[in-house]
Parts: structure tokens; sequence; C-alpha cells
């Protein structure tokens, strides 16, 4: 593993025992994969591809059947440290309480860390409504202080689990572009588990494309789109270029007749 | 204006100073509504009972049921009776809670303790605990331990059940958050569990109270020889109804104050949850 290498997948491999029939599943086929540091990568397929489970690997929510995950050690706090998908505030906790949480669990007393976590609240755009409860914020705002709280641990590494899902198509696209603001102030580097193609070609340095049953990588895809990014970047023909490639990879796929495929059955 | 302005107009609501009238807001409108509730009954009773649309003897009346707490409250003859049942109460219930809560906290936790406890629990919980009483009384005389006993038991079961319900809703991913960031097991308790079960326990709390207050009455109906279900016991025996609803009322009044300190607890709590309404 390299200096610059901010983490380092091996043949990571992840296999479940089906509830009902009790017979083996391969969710992650051998998976390898590598990130630099302050790269920015889309781990881009459809559900059932594994690619929220592999990314619950990294963080070590889930252990690996097989297989080996490195990371750079943290050199402030944590090594990783995890965006999720939605719901994922405490709806007892203030947003000030939520976003000092990951530095609570890091055994932070928590005046230090509210004084920390205040900082984040402002870097996401949620000054004023530190004292506010969950509920009392949209779904994007919501996001911000999710978001918030896993810069606040100052992870090497930013694991984001299709973070923006839930959002309406309006809110995506500007978090989208607010990301890639703080992702620039902040020089973290991240690895971003999305379905939609649009958004990992907007934001990423690559996009690992994933195919499912068994989940595995099928490309790994440069986006050469210069820096800094407007949304309106995604009306040239070069960010269509690259989504018509990646459509075609996903879209091959797909079985041609569902039935002789027998994806009926499976569910 | 046409006629479909008109009653939108008219839909608006009413006119502000009714509409002050109505709505005072907040704690004082709680209040309002809920004792016109309560005074509207007084005043239906008070006014047919003087009709004589029934036999007062059977009924009493609010002012029959007023002389007769004068005249107990002021001999100071109740007051034994009050202060045996409240004592009963609060021991047979605080205990069921400080056993109950931990209790339930460790079956919701640990799964094969639920396994062992939750079929015992349901059965328990289901059973009159007036079924009981004979039995208690046979071991525990008729005295202090007997009430207390009784009220534990109508109480502890509701207490366990609702928080054993509240471990069990917390969400699995509040707990993936913790770990997560490499919280401890005791953080996740703490942060997590802890604040998703309260709500539980506070129900658990309000229904093992009203519990409590009828095992009180039952434990007294059947073996005692002070306390306020054995003021009702005696003197319906002795027809006087209106000590008879003294009693009643007294009992009603104890559920009022002690619901009114659950919601207080509740909204100390609770400040995160939306309002309903």
């Amino acid at each position: 593993m390299s200096a610059d290498t901010a983490l380092s997948a091996r043949g990571v491999r992840m296999e479940y025992r089906d509830r009902n029939t009790n017979q083996p599943l391969l969710a992650i086929e051998d998976v390898d994969l590598d990130l630099a540091e302050g790269e920015f990568v889309a781990l881009l397929g459809p559900s059932g591809c594994g690619k929220s489970t592999f990314l619950k690997i990294v963080n070590g929510l889930l252990k690996a059947t097989a297989g080996e995950i490195r990371l750079r050690k943290g050199r402030k706090g944590r090594e990783d440290a995890m965006v999720f998908q939605d719901a994922a505030l405490f709806p007892w906790y203030s947003v000030l309480d939520n976003v000092a949480y990951g530095l609570v669990c890091a055994g932070v007393p928590r005046r230090e860390a509210r004084r920390r976590a205040l900082p984040l609240i402002e870097l996401v755009g949620l000054t004023g409504f530190a004292e506010k409860y969950p509920y009392q914020l949209s779904g994007g705002m919501q996001q911000r202080a999710n978001l918030a709280r896993a810069l606040a641990v100052d992870a090497e590494i930013l694991l984001m689990d299709e973070p923006f899902a839930s959002l309406d198509a309006q809110t995506r696209e500007d978090m989208q572009a607010e990301l890639l603001r703080i992702w620039t102030a902040a020089k973290k580097t991240v690895l971003f588990v999305t379905h939609q193609i649009d958004e990992a070609v907007y934001l990423s340095d690559r996009v690992i494309v994933m195919a499912a049953r068994p989940g595995r990588v099928i490309a790994d895809i440069a986006i050469e789109l210069p820096r800094p990014r407007e949304l309106d970047v995604k009306l040239t023909p070069e960010f269509v270029r690259y989504e018509q490639r990646i459509w075609e990879l996903i879209a091959r796929q797909r079985p041609t007749t569902a039935t002789a495929a027998g994806t009926q059955t499976r569910t | 204006m046409s006629l479909a302005e008109a009653a939108q107009l008219a839909s608006r609501g009413h006119p502000p100073r009714l509409r002050r009238l109505l709505a005072i807001g907040g704690a004082s409108e709680r209040l309002l509504y809920g004792s016109v509730g309560l005074v509207g009954l007084t005043v239906i009773w008070e006014v047919t009972s003087g009709l004589g649309l029934y036999r007062r003897s059977l009924l009493s009346s609010p002012s029959l049921i007023w002389s007769a707490a004068v005249t107990d409250f002021g001999s100071g003859t109740i007051w034994p009776h009050i202060a045996v049942s409240l004592n009963e109460f609060a021991i047979g219930s605080l205990v069921a809670f400080a056993v109950g809560i931990p209790l339930g906290f460790a079956i919701g936790l640990f799964r094969r303790l639920d396994y062992f406890a939750s079929v015992l629990l349901a059965g328990l919980y289901a059973t009159p605990n007036v079924a009981l009483i004979p039995l208690i009384v046979l071991v525990a005389g008729i005295g202090l331990e007997s009430k207390v006993i009784v009220v534990f038991l109508s109480t502890f079961f509701s207490i366990v059940v609702s928080t054993v319900s509240g471990v069990h809703s917390v969400a699995r991913r509040h707990i993936e958050i913790t770990r997560s960031f490499g919280g401890s097991q005791w953080l996740a308790f703490r942060s997590v569990v802890l604040p998703s079960t309260i709500p539980f326990i506070l129900s658990g709390i309000r229904i093992g109270a009203g519990r409590a207050l009828v095992g009180v009455v039952s434990a007294e109906f059947l073996s005692a020889n002070v306390g306020l279900g054995f003021y009702i016991s005696l003197y319906g025996q002795f027809l006087d109804t209106s000590r008879v609803m003294l009693g009643i009322v007294l009992f009603g009044l104890f559920g009022i104050v002690i619901g009114e300190l659950v919601r207080v607890v509740e909204r100390r709590f609770e400040a995160w949850r939306p309002e309903i309404h």
C-alpha cells in the first residue's frame, strides 16, 4: 500500500445464508479497489449489487467472508466516517448534539464535542439551526447535518451510502453541488455509493460500475471533466457521453427475457 | 360577491372575539376545556337529582357528596383512610417501577432472557390480579403487606411489558450509527436505547398507576379495616351513597393528579417530538 493510498481492498467477498431457504448467497464476489488520497470515487450499480454492503464492510459494520481492507491510519481522527442514507439523525438530539455524536463516540467529552461540532454546522450551511430538532428540518437539511457529523470526526475517508436518495430531484442537485464545495474545502477522500448515473459522473474522479448477482466490479471509468464543476456541466456533450457509456454497461447486464433468466422467481 | 365567495368567506372561521374566547391558547385552553366537562357533568347531576328523576338515596347528588365531605374532612375521620390507601399505592407502585423497569430493559436487551420470560409474562399479565387476593391475604394477612403485594402485582407486569416493547422498538439503524462511529455498548444504551424507550416506560407508568388504584380498591374491598376502599364498602353496607360517592370521587382525583404528573414528565422528555395538534 503506497503512501498516498487512502483505501485498498483486495479480494473482498461476502456470502450470506438465505434466511428462508438456508441456501448460501454470494452478495459480493472478489472485489478489488484502490482509492488515492483526496480522490472522489463513486460506486455505482443497481440495487442488490452489494455496493452498500461493500461500504459497510469498509466501515466495519459488517465482516467480509474473505478478503482484506486496508485503510490509511487516521492522522487526527478515525480512519473512516459514514454518511448514512436517510433518517440517520437521532430525533431526540438537537442538530448540534447529532453533529457532535461521532466525537462523543470517540470518547470526546460532551462539551468539547459540541464546541468542535459548531464550525462544521457552519461549513454545511446550517448556521442558526444548531438548537433545532431533526423534525424541524427539511430532508436536505437533515442530510447536511448527517454529513457534518461525519466531517466532525475528521476521518481520512468519508463513506457515503446513497445520502441523497430520498431527496427530491431539485434538492438532490443542490446537495450535489454543495457536496463538491464542501469536499473542496474539507479535502477528504470520498467513497460514494449511488444508483444514479448522473450523480456518479457529476461528483466523481472515477466511477466504479458494479453488476448484481453476484455483486462484482465490471468497469472503472475515469471522469476527466474539469473541476470545479458547476451543475450545468451535466448539459455538456462530454458529460452525456459518460452517462451513455455507463448506461450501456449497466444495460448489457440486464437479462433480456426476465422469465428465461428466472428473475421472476427471485426476490 | 358570488355565493361561492360568500361561502368561502363564512368558512374562514369565527369572528375574532369568539375565536379568542374558544382558543385562548396553550395550558389555559386545556384547563378551560377540561373543567367544562367536569363542571357540566356536576351541574347536570345536581339538577336532575333535584328534579326527582331518580331516587337520591341511590345516586346521591353533588351537594350531598359535598356535605359528606365537609363532615368527614371536618371531623378528620377520613384522613386515615386516605393516608393508608395512598401509602399502599405509593409503596407498591414504586417498588414495581424500581424492579420492573430494569427487568424490562434486561429482557428487551438479552434474547435468551426474553425467550425465558416472555411466555411467563404474557400469562401473568393477563391474569386478573383480583383472583389472587384471597391467596395473598392468606399468606400476608390483612395489613399493609398484602395490599402492597396486590398493588405491586397490578403494576409490575404492565411496566415490564411496556419497557420490553420500548426496547424492541429501538431502530436498528440508530444502533448502527453508534457502532459505525465506534461508540461503546454503554453509550449505545444511554444515547439510543434509553431515549427510544422512555415514551414506552411513561405509558407503562400511566397504565400501571391506573391498575395500581384498581388493586388498592379491590384489596381493601375484600379484606381491610382501614383505607378508602374499605370506606366505600363500609358505607355501601349502610346505604350511605353520598360517602360511597365521595370515596369514588377521591379515587377519581388521584387518577387526575397521577395523569397530570406523568404528563409533566412526558413533556420534559419529549421536546423533540412534533406536536400532533
